[in-house]
């Protein structure tokens, strides 16, 4: 009879041992948790500055960017808007270069029926799954910037991913790469020692339709505010 | 901003979502609000001799749902993937519950007309006849036996059932639609409360005047026993006050919606300026206003009016016209207005998919047609009593 006394010992001494074991590496990693949090750092989000200062309108951003990305004519992916203000003889120009903004919280990706457009997780780009899109147009019509469109060549939402298939490589978009007067800076703005961080600083940026909360992740500097938006004034001045 | 401003190079978007997606959604608005109208007034009425028009109130939209479809994907970039919108299920996008709302309408509309015309084609296949072999198939071959009254009563917890299911999925699809625009928090004209009372009204209104439309139809083209037609004019006339009070709130509806636009910023002050002064002023005053609003309202003003099938007729089509032109002007007037820029967006000429439509559209009243000559919208009992 002692035998099965010995055998039910061990099966309470294993299941301790078992419980304390776990015990001990649930606490281990609630300890450890914030440390690891911090070893691993926040997930890539990469973001752009542009200079607009910097910027001299010679459009080689565009033509990289059709280049690099096969975007058909009469299609764009980036592009620069121009406007002159004031009477003669104070007049100045204004040139914004425009590209997807790949926002935080961006309603194409929200409002796409069938998930074709989604984010990476690990760097927060905004894409395009041509093989699930069924070029509804509805993530054309929901992007407050008029930065989709629909690719005749693929019948497929097509946008600026950033040229993802560079970037993943460690080289930069097409259009970072051929701008001329360094206006654009790209890189990781969750990491303060990058690039397009130390560009920003402390200064203040300015964002497209910033009153719509979508979180652009295109930041602009010293942008005229007449650039910045469409100009609807102009259209109810005619009344 | 007070200084001029001249613009050099900017890029033009165009109007993307065109008139077949502008069709499809006052077509869906059509077909809810024909029901509602239809079903509402059955449980006012709750007579017998009302049942046809029940038919037709349920019948015709599930027609309208089974073929609108064709609308949406001829529009898609890749039609042949429509059916994966069923499955790449996105839960943020109000297209993904629409997809569902929409075919779980259609499908309750299908049943519950089952169970409405149920006693008459039983009764219909057991009788010799061309058609017999039809009707013997449209009721799964039952072989059912007793009076059309012990038919009725023995489905009618099942028939009420149904009916209260496609109900319930014609609210919703008028209130999809309308938070389907107002999710747009981009488009100004469109993201606004008031786009689920614009589906709303516009679905009540089309939905009485195409009751009245096509019940005067049926009776023109199908052998309606003169009983019948007597009954169903009293119904038809009280559905021109129905339509009277659907077109006035329709009328402050958009009162209210363009006022509150003139308090939305400029954005809101330029669309309020499209419609009453801009691009869609023409489309706005003289098929929405006049044509849709005013000729339909004065048409079923008085009892006398009402009660003429070629006026109430008229006053039905000309309502038709008003809130086709409505859903159009609130659609495409959203697109018109410039996201980037200072222009007007244009929408480019689309003569394929206008040939489409209008296509599909004769084809969908040509069904109406045929099923009045095929199926028993009359009562048994009615037709039995002889013309």
């Amino acid at each position: 009879m002692a035998e099965p006394k010995k055998m039910m010992d061990r099966r309470r001494f294993l299941k301790n041992l078992g419980l304390r074991a776990t015990a001990l590496g649930a606490g281990a990693v609630l300890v450890q948790a914030p440390s690891l949090a911090r070893a691993t750092g926040r997930p890539k989000k990469y973001g752009m500055v542009i200079d607009t200062n910097r910027c001299l309108a010679c459009h080689g951003c565009t033509i990289a960017c059709t280049s690099e990305n096969n975007v058909p004519d009469g299609f764009y992916r980036s592009w620069v808007k121009i406007i002159e203000k004031g009477q003669y003889p104070e007049v100045s120009s204004h040139f914004l270069p425009r590209l997807c903004n790949n926002c935080e919280d961006a309603p194409c990706l929200n409002l796409c029926p069938t998930g074709a457009t989604y984010r990476t997780k690990e760097d927060g780009v905004v894409h395009v799954n041509r093989d699930i899109c069924v070029g509804c147009r509805i993530c054309v019509e929901a992007c407050p910037y008029g930065s989709r469109f629909v690719n005749p060549l693929t019948n497929t939402a097509d946008k600026c991913d950033f040229c993802y298939h560079r970037i993943s490589k460690g080289l930069e978009p097409a259009c970072v790469d051929a701008c001329t007067g360094r206006a654009r800076i790209f890189g990781d703005l969750n990491d303060p020692s990058s690039a397009v961080s130390r560009y920003m600083g402390g200064k203040s940026t300015q964002r497209l339709r910033a009153d719509l909360d979508t979180k652009p992740k295109i930041h602009y500097l010293y942008a005229d505010e007449a650039i910045m938006g469409p100009d609807y004034t102009q259209l109810l001045a005619r009344r | 901003m007070d200084q001029s401003v001249q613009y050099i190079y900017w890029v033009q978007h165009g109007v993307t979502l065109g008139y077949l997606i502008g069709w499809y959604l006052w077509l869906i608005s059509l077909a809810e609000g024909t029901h509602i109208v239809a079903h509402l007034s059955w449980l006012y009425y709750r007579s017998d001799d009302y049942r046809p028009l029940e038919k037709v109130g349920t019948f015709q939209p599930f027609i309208i749902l089974a073929l609108v479809p064709l609308f949406l994907v001829a529009d898609l970039g890749h039609p042949e993937r429509f059916y994966t919108m069923f499955y790449n299920w996105h839960w943020t996008s109000p297209v993904a519950y629409g997809v569902y709302i929409i075919t779980l309408c259609m499908l309750s509309y299908a049943i519950h007309s089952y169970y409405l015309f149920r006693p008459e084609l039983i009764i219909r296949a057991r009788q010799a006849g061309p058609l017999a072999g039809l009707y013997r198939l449209l009721v799964l071959g039952s072989q059912e036996q007793g009076s059309r009254e012990e038919l009725l009563q023995s489905q009618r917890r099942r028939e009420r059932f149904w009916a209260g299911v496609s109900l319930f999925f014609s609210f919703l699809g008028l209130i999809y639609l309308g938070i389907l625009l107002s999710s747009f928090k981009g488009r100004v004209m469109w993201s606004s409360s008031m786009m689920v009372f614009i589906f709303a009204s516009v679905g009540v209104t089309g939905g009485s005047a195409f009751l009245i439309l096509l019940t005067h139809l049926k009776n023109l083209l199908a052998r309606t026993p003169a009983k019948s037609i007597s009954q169903q004019r009293h119904y038809l006339a009280e559905f021109g006050i129905i339509l009277k009070y659907s077109l006035l709130a329709q009328a402050a509806v958009w009162f209210v919606y363009l006022v509150l636009m003139q308090y939305t910023g400029t954005g809101g002050r330029l669309a309020s300026y499209l419609l009453m002064d801009g691009p869609r002023a023409f489309q706005f005053w003289f098929f929405q206003v006049a044509v849709g609003l005013a000729l339909p309202f004065l048409l079923t003003l008085f009892r006398s009016l009402r009660e003429k099938p070629l006026v109430a007729s008229l006053a039905a089509v000309a309502a038709l016209v008003g809130t086709l032109a409505g859903v159009m002007n609130v659609f495409l007037g959203g697109q018109s207005l410039p996201m980037t820029h200072f222009r007007w967006e244009q929408l480019a000429p689309e003569p394929g998919k206008m040939i489409f439509g209008i296509v599909t559209m004769v084809v969908m009243f040509g069904v109406f047609l045929v099923t009045y000559r095929i199926l028993p919208y009359e009562n048994a009992d009615a037709q039995e009593g002889g013309v």
